[in-house]
Order: C-alpha cells, then structure tokens, then sequence
C-alpha cells in the first residue's frame, strides 16, 4: 500500500519546471473560486502535514549537509533551474518539450478559477472518491463573498462540484465548508475507480442470530472518536532512539570553510595585534 | 476491476477472526513528465551533491542526520531504523467502533477493498452490522514494516479498509484565524436559493479527465511539428463586497 | 484540552492546551510562556521585527520531541506577514515575520519556546545588522570562563573603538554583538573580522580560547564561534525563552553587571528567570536597544 506523495499538486514555477515549489507568491496555489456569476480570490494551502520525522542527508566524512541537484549524466555536472525543460517521452531518448505556457493552453478556462457548477449532498459521495484535502483561504478583498459561500452551504448543507487545472494535471474536486473555514478536497475521477463486484463473496444467507449476535459485539466496544488516543508508534521510537543517541554523544557539525585558511587583511592583524598588547598592559 | 490481493490479514475483535484479502480500489493515470536538460534533451537525474565541493555524492557516502541544533546533527545507522520497523503480523486489531458520521473527511487517507479469504462464514454478518448500525471499526494493522490506522467499513458489497491520518497531522480548520464578517439576512438567503437551485444528485461519471486527453493530443500536435496557440488563462473579476448581493441576485434570476 | 479565543488588534487568533506543562520539572505550562512573551513583547518585538523567524518547537514540554521549522506553516492565519527567502536548496520559501504582538501569540500557540533569527534582515539577507561573538565553553568549562573571555574581548573591541553588547544564551554561554546597522557590511566582512579578532584572542590566551570547532580543542576552553556570521546561520533571540529545564531567558547584561558576577564566581547567578526578565526589562528598558540602532563600521578592512 503506497503512501501518497507529500503534495499532490506540483506547481509549474515560471520557466524553470525543475522543482516542487510554491509558483504563486502565497500557498500552494491562488486564483478564484467561482459560483455562478460570484468570483472570490483564494489561496489553497495544505490540510494535512505529514508527521515524518525528518532528516538531513550529510556527507559521511565531514557531515556536510548534501542538497538535492539535477545533474546531467552525459556532461556530468549540474544543471541549474533555468536549463532544465519538461519532456515526454515518445520513443527512446526522443522527447517531445511542453513549456508551462503551453500547458497551461490546454484548459485556460480552468487554470486559475476553480469553477463552481454545481452543488450536492456530500452524503452521497462515496468516500471511495476521496483523495487529498486543502484548504481554501480568502484573499484581500474576497473575505464578504467567502463568508457568504461558506454561510450559505452551511446552511444548505451542500458541497460544491468543480474542475480545475494545476500544473500538469486537472483536479475534480468537492468545496465543502467545515468550521467556518472552505475545505477542498480533490476526489478520483469515475474511472480510476475500481469496482469491486469481481471481488464480492457470493450471496450467502446470514442468519438472524449471526446478526444480532454481531450487532451486540459492537454495541459491546462503542465509543466515541477522538483520533487523539492514538499515536503513531514508530515515529515515538524514532525519537526515543534519537533522544538517547543526544545524550551518549554530542552532536556532530561541519566544519565552516576556510576554518583552515589563516590570517586576516594584513591591516587588521597589525591593528589587531597592536590593540591587543595595550589591552594586556592595563589588565 | 479491482487490483489482485496486495495483503491477507484477520479482522480481529472480541472472538471474531475473518480472514481477508486486501484490494486496491483505485488506479490512477497521469502523463508522466520527465526532466531534460534544455540544450540536449539529456534526461537529468537527482543526485545528492555536497554543498562544498559541489559534486554529487554516491549513497555509500551519505550519512542520515537529525538537526538537533542549527547547524548540529545526530547521525543515524539505517540499522538502527530497521530495528524501529513494527514486527509484521497479520492482524487487523479493531479496537473499538464509532459512529461514521463522526470521521472528519479530512483524516480519511485511502480506502482498499478487503474481500472475504475463501470461507466467508461471519464476513457477511459484519458487513451487514457495520452498514445496519452506520459505524466504522477503528483499528491499526502492520503491513510491509509499517504500521496503520485506519477505518473498517462496509458500503457496496465488501468491506473497506481507509487508512486514516494523524490527529497530528492535521491542520484544525480554526487555526486559519478567519474573522467574521457580517452578512445580511437576505444576502445569505439568496445564497442558499442559489446554491439549491444548482443542486443535483452526485454523478461523478459527468466528470470526465479532459485535460489528460487535451495533454496528450497537444503532445502529438507537438510530436507533427505543429504549432501550438498559446491561450492565457482565464482570469475571473473578484466581486466586491459592495456589489456581492447584486451578483447573487443576477446570478438567481440566471439559474430559475 | 482547553481552548480559548482571543482578539488582537482586531484579529482572532485560537489558541489551545493552555493547561499543558511545557516545563514539568518546574510547573511552567503554556498558558504561562503566552503570558510570558504577552508581558516582554514591547521589548522582544522589536528584535524580532523583519526577520525571518526559525522556530523551535516542543508541543509536548522540554522533556519530549522537538523540531526546527523555517518555512512558515502554511496554515497560518491570513494575518501573519512572511517573506520570501532563498533556501539552502536554492529553493525559495517563505518565512514568517514576526512583527506584532498578535503573530507573537500564535508563534508560542505553536510551543515555539526558543526563537532563533538570521542577523540580517529577511529583506536584505547579505548584510548583517551585527557581528556576533558566540562564546561556547567547552565540556570542562563554564559561563565564568565565558564571562572573563568576553570581559577580555570587549576591552579588545573598545580599543578598536567598536561598541559592543553582552547577553546570556540563557544555557552556558554568552553571545556579545557589535551593532553595525549601516546596510552596507557584508557576512564576507564580519567572518573574516571576526575571525581575526577570534585568532587574536586564542593566540594570547591558548589555555582559555579556542577558534577550533572540533570537540577536543574545547573540553577546558572557550569556543569563540566567529562561524555564526553566517547568512544561514542563526542565533537564539534576546529575551527569548530557553528550553531547559526551567525556564531562562537569553538576557541582556551590562559590562558593569558582567564584571561583578564573573567577580562573584558563582555560576547561578548569570542565569535570569522569566519572572526576572519581565521585571527587569519593565525597570531598566532594553539594554539591547543599541544593538538595532548604534551605527558602526568595522575598520581596518
């Protein structure tokens, strides 16, 4: 079973596709979110943040932080940002290029609104669906119409339906409001659904005394959820292991460069020097 | 069709013991696109480089450190990782059941079949209880090394299992620190007029991956030698608050 | 777990665990350290102010799992300024600014007990504000080793007619800071100053400094850290909490004061409490006012 990737959603940068980065200057993405002829300007940001104890890879002989870099292999150096395209492959080693320009061509009417066209009860959504949730948050100015969405769905009851672009890839998706607050919860599409009636037991009669008894089991372990009571269990080890390396053994440092080159300008040794025997003679 | 079996494990609680198969219930397609150096097309690979001598570093000479202080580590030996890895078992421990509509969507990871192993006998009493009483059995399993949380429910003809999130993983919606503005009374009922004069029944089939398909006869368009027209995205007018209960009212008179 | 709502200036911010005891040897929950940074914002904002805050989190108290955080959660209230930055990935991300009294609140919502900071500011990372002396002492060594070497350096510095200001690291050290405030000194400039003054100090007193990072130069001496004047680096800001035990405070010092407690010898006293802090800030004002605003260039460069 296969974690999803931290963030779903990659984010064209500019010219330079080289990395995972926040194009807009705010979030993950901004742009408007649009009901009928209403438009508010929002910012998506995350929901969720993974709880992964993270490290840092160092170079083993002088634990040097090490940075991830694309490299080239046939001229073996690396390449910065402003030298690295997108490509597709269409036959070996043979590439089609595809500018962030050009994708976004693709589907401009979806690339910076999160088109609201229509509304349902989030009862019926099979959670089968779901993928990755965001939140939206309103930007200067959009704060009234947000609140009026998030009020009048709250309301209602009903959750918004939309497409929308980012990046490379196309997001259907479901705006629901939770907490005074708009969630967006990208959603599978239909196809990517698997069904599950090759998988189905076949139809075996359950008898009433197999239910009830059943039934009672639960009744019997019934509770109330708080997903506080539990935690995940190799992340405390992690750091218990962590916590007892601190304390055997001090913690290991780079060495800063040009610890080794001696000597300042030459000035300011000789002022260094001269300051320093008259310091010596007062004290 | 749903995947094969990825896992086998027994759903366990109190004295029931189900043997089960764990199914993927989802496949995802992109256009996957790779990273080329612009002058050669040479298709690039991420290295580790070391930030002095700006070269990369091959992996039997990367250490795994955690920041202690700014600048500090503690090296860690993958070794001592391992050890950290949860004891696989086969167990799907249910430790106690809730009422379904108290899962905040927002903890729900992914969900995978678990289809009965073979003998089916108590599979269906469970499916049928779990659907009847409207509740989900929170349980924590071990797979591959790794340890879960997840969700045990029933809808359609078998069991599910989602993995869910961390109460510390994810973000309480109130720590956004949105204010309150204030709406009139007739603005929020516009609203709600609108929002169910636009309301349908759930038919995910009308949304259709458009864009993949878009994408791809753009790449062969490409592929010809064609040129592409390059479209600016379209940019919505944000409504001001001022002019909010005009648009609502517009926007009705459009939809009834 | 108890939550609470409050307003500032007009902003609503939640804040939570209130009850939670960050410090349990001491009995200092997070209901005390809002109200700690609540009652010396008027004096730690303004170091705070424009640069771009590293967190350091302890949600659970001092006893358990911590964490760095630079980039700015992304779930933030709308409220909270941030500022774009280049990461050491060449990356850029953004970091929060922490420039009013409401920011500062949601900042220790978070249990970020210690707040670090570059020495320049986020809208000018090259050039620093001040050059720092980050006096570490060693295994065998202590904060009366510090004192005497910084006693010794500030004489060195006046010589050269460079003002300077000491302050505690609220743990075992002393942090001394040259104010230069004129835009135009780069880190280039004050490593290598810094260096040269911190070579200068070792060659004159071998047996109590050492320039060498590597653990066994330090065991019985005073590490003079000059490497902290570093755009990536960053230092532990004045009247921020520490996460020891109890709760100290990186505290601003006179000269005079520093003089008479390496005098006293006695190690305890170079400690200030957060009770101290608040009371003595409110008394006698920043003594690390000048450090924002005293305008000086290194000479001899």
């Amino acid at each position: 079973m296969k974690r999803k990737p931290r963030t779903p959603i990659r984010v064209p940068s500019g010219s330079s596709p080289g990395k995972e980065e926040e194009a807009a200057s705010h979030g993950i993405w901004s742009g408007t979110i649009s009901f009928s002829l209403v438009a508010i300007p929002v910012e998506l940001v995350k929901a969720v943040e993974p709880g992964r104890v993270s490290f840092r890879m160092l170079h083993t002989k002088d634990y040097s932080p090490l940075q991830r870099k694309m490299f080239c292999p046939e001229e073996e150096k690396i390449v910065p940002p402003d030298e690295i395209v997108r490509g597709y492959e269409i036959g070996p080693d043979k590439y089609i290029v595809v500018t962030d320009e050009e994708l976004e061509s693709v589907t401009p009417e979806r690339s910076r609104t999160i088109e609201v066209v229509e509304f349902i009860d989030m009862k019926e959504v099979d959670p089968l669906y779901y993928d990755h949730p965001y939140y939206l948050v309103p930007l200067k100015g959009g704060e009234k119409a947000y609140q009026l969405l998030v009020e009048a769905m709250h309301r209602t009851g009903k959750a918004g339906l939309a497409k929308f672009v980012l990046g490379e890839r196309e997001y259907f998706v479901a705006v629901k409001s939770t907490d005074g607050v708009l969630t967006l919860i990208t959603l599978h599409y239909r196809e990517e659904i698997l069904s599950d009636k090759e998988i189905s037991p076949n139809e075996v009669e359950t008898g009433a005394d197999e239910k009830s008894h059943m039934k009672k089991r639960i009744k019997g372990m019934m509770a109330d959820f708080d997903p506080e009571k539990y935690a995940d269990k190799r992340r405390k080890k992690i750091m218990d292991i962590l916590k007892k390396k601190a304390k055997e053994k001090a913690p290991v440092e780079a060495p800063e460069v040009g610890e080794e080159e001696g000597g300042g300008p030459a000035d300011l040794m000789t002022a260094l020097k001269e300051s320093m025997r008259k310091v010596k003679k007062k004290r | 069709m749903a995947g094969r079996a990825i896992w086998k494990g027994y759903i366990n609680f109190g004295d029931v013991n189900l043997a089960v198969n764990l199914h993927t219930a989802i496949k995802e397609e992109h256009i996957q696109f790779h990273l080329l150096h612009k002058k050669d097309h040479v298709r690039l690979r991420q290295q580790m480089v070391c930030a002095y001598e700006k070269k990369p570093v091959p992996t039997e000479e990367q250490s795994k450190g955690y920041e202690v202080e700014e600048g500090k580590y503690i090296i860690v030996d993958p070794a001592e990782l391992e050890q950290t890895t949860p004891e696989d078992s086969r167990m799907i421990e249910v430790h106690e059941f809730i009422k379904t509509e108290q899962i905040d969507p927002v903890f729900l990871e992914r969900v995978h079949y678990l289809a009965p192993d073979i003998q089916p006998k108590g599979y269906g009493a469970l499916l049928w209880a779990l659907e009847e009483m409207d509740v989900a059995g929170i349980c924590t399993w071990t797979m591959r090394k790794r340890s879960y949380l997840g969700a045990l429910q029933a809808r359609g003809r078998v069991l599910r299992l989602t993995t869910l999130r961390y109460a510390d993983e994810v973000v309480p919606a109130r720590s956004l620190g949105l204010g309150e503005i204030p709406l009139s009374e007739k603005e929020l009922k516009i609203g709600s007029d609108l929002i169910n004069q636009l309301t349908v029944t759930f038919q995910p089939q009308k949304f259709e991956n458009e864009h993949q398909k878009r994408l791809q006869a753009l790449i062969d368009k490409k592929a010809r030698g064609e040129k592409i027209a390059i479209l600016k995205p379209r940019r919505v007018k944000p409504t001001t608050p001022d002019k909010l209960l005009q648009a609502l009212e517009a926007s009705l008179k459009k939809v009834a | 777990m108890s939550r609470k709502i409050v307003e500032i200036a007009g902003k609503r911010l939640s804040l939570s665990n209130l009850e939670k005891d960050l410090y349990p040897s001491y009995g200092f929950t997070k209901a005390h350290v809002l109200e700690y940074y609540r009652r010396i914002s008027k004096f730690i904002l303004n170091h705070l102010r424009d640069r771009a805050l590293t967190f350091k989190r302890y949600p659970d108290g001092v006893k358990k799992d911590f964490f760095f955080e630079k980039r700015c959660p992304s779930h933030r209230p709308v409220w909270v300024k941030t500022a774009e930055v280049w990461g050491d990935e060449g990356e850029r991300k953004k970091v929060c600014l922490v420039n009013d009294l409401e920011t500062l609140m949601w900042v220790e919502n978070l249990a970020s007990l210690e707040l670090h900071l570059p020495l320049a500011r986020a809208g000018s990372p090259e050039t620093p504000d001040s050059m720092v002396f980050d006096l570490d002492p060693g295994d065998q060594a202590d904060i009366l080793d510090c004192a005497r070497i910084a006693l010794i350096l500030h004489d060195l510095l006046s010589e050269l007619r460079l003002a300077s200001y000491v302050k505690t690291s609220g743990k075992k050290g002393l942090h001394v800071f040259v104010p230069l405030n004129r835009g135009e000194t780069t880190f280039e400039e004050t490593k290598q100053f810094s260096k040269a003054v911190a070579e200068i100090m070792q060659e004159n007193y071998p047996d109590l400094v050492t320039t060498k990072m590597a653990r066994e130069y330090r065991k019985a001496r005073v590490f003079i850290n000059w490497s902290q004047n570093d755009a990536s680096k960053t230092m532990i800001c004045v009247y921020s909490l520490r996460a020891q035990e109890k709760p100290t405070v990186s505290f601003p010092l006179s000269w005079k004061e520093l003089k008479k407690l390496a005098a006293q010898k006695d190690l305890e006293t170079f400690q200030v409490m957060h009770f101290e802090a608040v009371r003595r800030a409110e008394k006698e004002g920043d003594l690390f006012h000048e450090v924002l605003k005293k305008k000086q260039r290194l000479p001899h460069l």
